[in-house]
């Protein structure tokens, strides 16, 4: 993979600086320590989310209202009107956190159970960023129409489903079958997610640098799910196709390429791509997309070097650099800048500009729920990331200050609230509310879990977060 | 390096009094290049559907020597289709189809369409259907009182884009590795 996407042309790699070597070590130790902390943490804590009531008990006799013989009645009001679910129980705020199990962070197929920590994980960050109860649900199906036949069956429980760690391009028939046979938002972060925070920051960088998005032209590395939505939320967007280069292990993505027949039956959503934009006029490796290119956006290789500093001289004058793969990013951000780019972003929180789906994800999530939309069409995508663009900018742009951080909370419920204004203009939400009582709304319900968190580790019911050494075992 | 295709505007709607950006016309030895390599990709594709269609790896030569045959055969059609607008010029799909007389069935003459291939850029707006039209058109002309085409029986898509064109399965072909 690394090989096919270096230049076939025999260019002899320089030495990588000193700076360059030291960080990837200091990475290194670093990456291991947080990893051994992570499985004791796992070990000592056992489980990162848990059901809470939600209501009062003041005595066991309330279980008649909340259960047997009480709740009858409420189940006879849904079974005359199955949308009451939606008034009536949790269904509004739920959702579920579905995986097969078959790409899970870099890891790749490790299966269903191996990725219950990282669906455990994602459903504490729905709940903390966005209010929202995530159920982690990894499924041990293997065919795409298995897992769509599960979540088809699964839905009445939730208000919404979240794919989360499936192979391309599975991914993709997943998806696009499910928003299609579903009247509940379903979404794929791997998918949507990265490529509305992707955009987000291309809209700012190209704002910041002057630029128009009708008239740059785009390399992009890397042809899996997020680059492939990319592309097509960049070409919604006015992007002109045949600017747009996409460059994968095999080249450049054009529409004469030898594998392409095999792509129109293995992957027809890339090979859609490889016809819509025929290369942008190019073929050859990334050394030739990226010459006098204004951006390029990696989405790869997690490995330094995959992006070469002489390929960024080559772009047109002040770049743009995303270099997006994790955890390594495909060029260091102090090399591209060496080489002449004026802005850098990559997927990590240690550098300026992270591109990060986390921004992303909990908001939207927060928007289609409390405006009950039948869907997320690339419109709301695309008004996500415009708002979270905005809220960027307002604060003032610049090389180092592209997109909001994790630590600007209070962005969320805008671009929450932008979520559901779209989906009420799309004609697509059940809920009708202005723009102002949506922000209340989610406002509110994402500073819950936050309070909640802190309440309980006050009490004393959540244990607070060991020293080390991590104290022994607890009997099992 | 950049590459020589048409912009967008220019591509799929203009030309062509049927709508396709097309052109057929007979093929000649100065194509056998581009021929070949439509061919190989062809069988490429073919090999996409079934282990028992692996190309061998001398495919290219074989393809080679049997369009050079074809070419001279009068009993062998080979059709290019060439692009239209900045792809004039440009061979970007083939026709390979021969006569055949059905020694026990009327009518006695039969139309094979052996092999067709269309680059992707190229394909629909309706380019396929001009190109078998054309092609049955040509078998006609030779005496052909019914056409027949062979694929690979899992090419659902090629099986729907035949039933479009008006054919149904008459005969199967089935195979088993021995």
């Amino acid at each position: 993979m690394v090989e096919a996407t270096r230049p076939r042309t025999r260019r002899p790699a320089p030495p990588s600086p000193p700076l360059e070597k030291e960080t990837a070590e200091a990475e290194a130790n670093q990456t291991q320590a947080l990893s051994d902390r992570a499985v004791r943490l796992a070990e000592f804590y056992r489980g990162k989310i848990e059901t809470v009531p939600k209501v009062p008990v003041r005595s066991l006799k309330d279980f008649s209202l909340w259960y047997t013989p009480g709740i009858a009645a409420v189940s006879r009001e849904i079974e005359h009107d199955a949308d009451r679910a939606f008034h009536l129980t949790g269904r509004w705020n739920t959702i579920a956190v579905l995986t097969d199990g078959s790409r899970v962070l870099g890891l790749g197929n490790i299966g269903p159970q191996a990725a219950l920590p990282v669906m455990e994980g994602k459903a504490l960050l729905f709940k903390y960023l966005g209010g929202v109860d995530a159920v982690p649900l990894p499924v041990d199906v293997s065919s795409p129409e298995a897992l769509i036949e599960t979540a088809l069956r699964i839905a009445p429980a939730f208000g919404g489903i979240n794919l989360e760690d499936i192979a391309s391009p599975k991914c993709f028939q997943v998806l696009e079958e499910l928003q299609r046979r579903l009247p509940i938002p379903v979404w794929h972060d791997d998918q949507l997610g990265t490529a509305a925070a992707t955009l987000a920051g291309l809209i700012n960088a190209l704002q910041l640098t002057g630029r128009e998005m009708s008239t740059i032209r785009t390399a992009m590395l890397g042809a899996g799910a997020a680059n492939l939505v990319t592309v097509r939320l960049l070409i919604r967007m006015g992007h002109d196709p045949h600017r747009l280069t996409v460059v994968d292990s095999q080249g450049v993505l054009h529409a004469e390429r030898e594998d392409l027949d095999e792509m129109q039956l293995h992957n027809p959503w890339k090979y859609r791509v490889a016809l819509e934009t025929d290369g942008g006029g190019r073929e050859g490796t990334l050394a030739e997309a990226m010459a006098g290119a204004d951006v390029v956006l990696g989405a790869s290789t997690p490995v330094p070097g995959t992006i070469h500093p002489e390929w960024v001289r080559s772009m047109a004058p002040h770049p743009i650099v995303f270099a997006l793969a994790n955890p390594l990013p495909e060029i260091w951000p102090a090399d591209a800048r060496a080489a002449g780019a004026a802005i850098v972003a990559t997927g990590r929180s240690d550098f300026p500009n992270q591109v990060n789906n986390s921004l992303i994800f909990p908001c939207v999530f927060r928007g289609v729920l409390d405006a009950r939309a039948r869907s997320i069409p690339d419109d709301i995508v695309i008004a996500a990331a415009q708002e979270l663009a905005r809220n960027a900018s307002m604060k003032g742009l610049s090389a180092q200050h592209l997109l909001p951080t994790m630590d600007e909370r209070e962005v969320f419920p805008h671009v929450a609230a932008a979520v559901a204004e779209t989906a009420v203009e799309l004609g697509i939400a059940r809920v009708r509310a202005s723009r102002e009582e949506f922000y209340v709304q989610a406002q509110r319900l994402m500073a819950r879990p936050a309070a909640l968190t802190e309440a309980l580790q006050k009490s004393g019911l959540v244990d607070p977060m060991p020293d080390e050494p991590l104290p022994p075992r607890k009997p099992s | 390096m950049k590459r020589t295709s048409p912009p967008a505007a220019e591509r799929p709607s203009e030309s062509k009094p049927h709508g396709a950006p097309v052109h057929a016309r007979p093929a000649t030895e100065a194509d056998l290049p581009a021929l070949v390599s439509l061919t190989v990709r062809l069988k490429r594709l073919n090999e996409e559907f079934d282990s028992m269609l692996k190309v061998r790896p001398d495919v290219e030569a074989q393809a080679e020597a049997v369009l050079k045959a074809d070419l001279k055969n009068p009993k062998s059609l080979v059709i290019a289709a060439e692009g239209t607008g900045p792809d004039k010029d440009k061979v970007i799909g083939i026709v390979r189809a021969a006569i055949r007389e059905r020694v026990f069935y009327v009518p006695e003459t039969e139309g094979v369409i052996l092999d067709i291939y269309l680059l992707p850029l190229y394909r629909r707006h309706g380019a396929g259907q001009y190109l078998v039209e054309h092609a049955i058109a040509q078998l006609k002309e030779r005496g052909a009182g019914i056409v027949t085409v062979e694929f690979p029986s899992q090419n659902e898509i090629a099986s729907r884009f035949y039933a479009k064109c008006g054919f149904r399965p008459i005969t199967a072909h089935h195979a088993r590795l021995v």
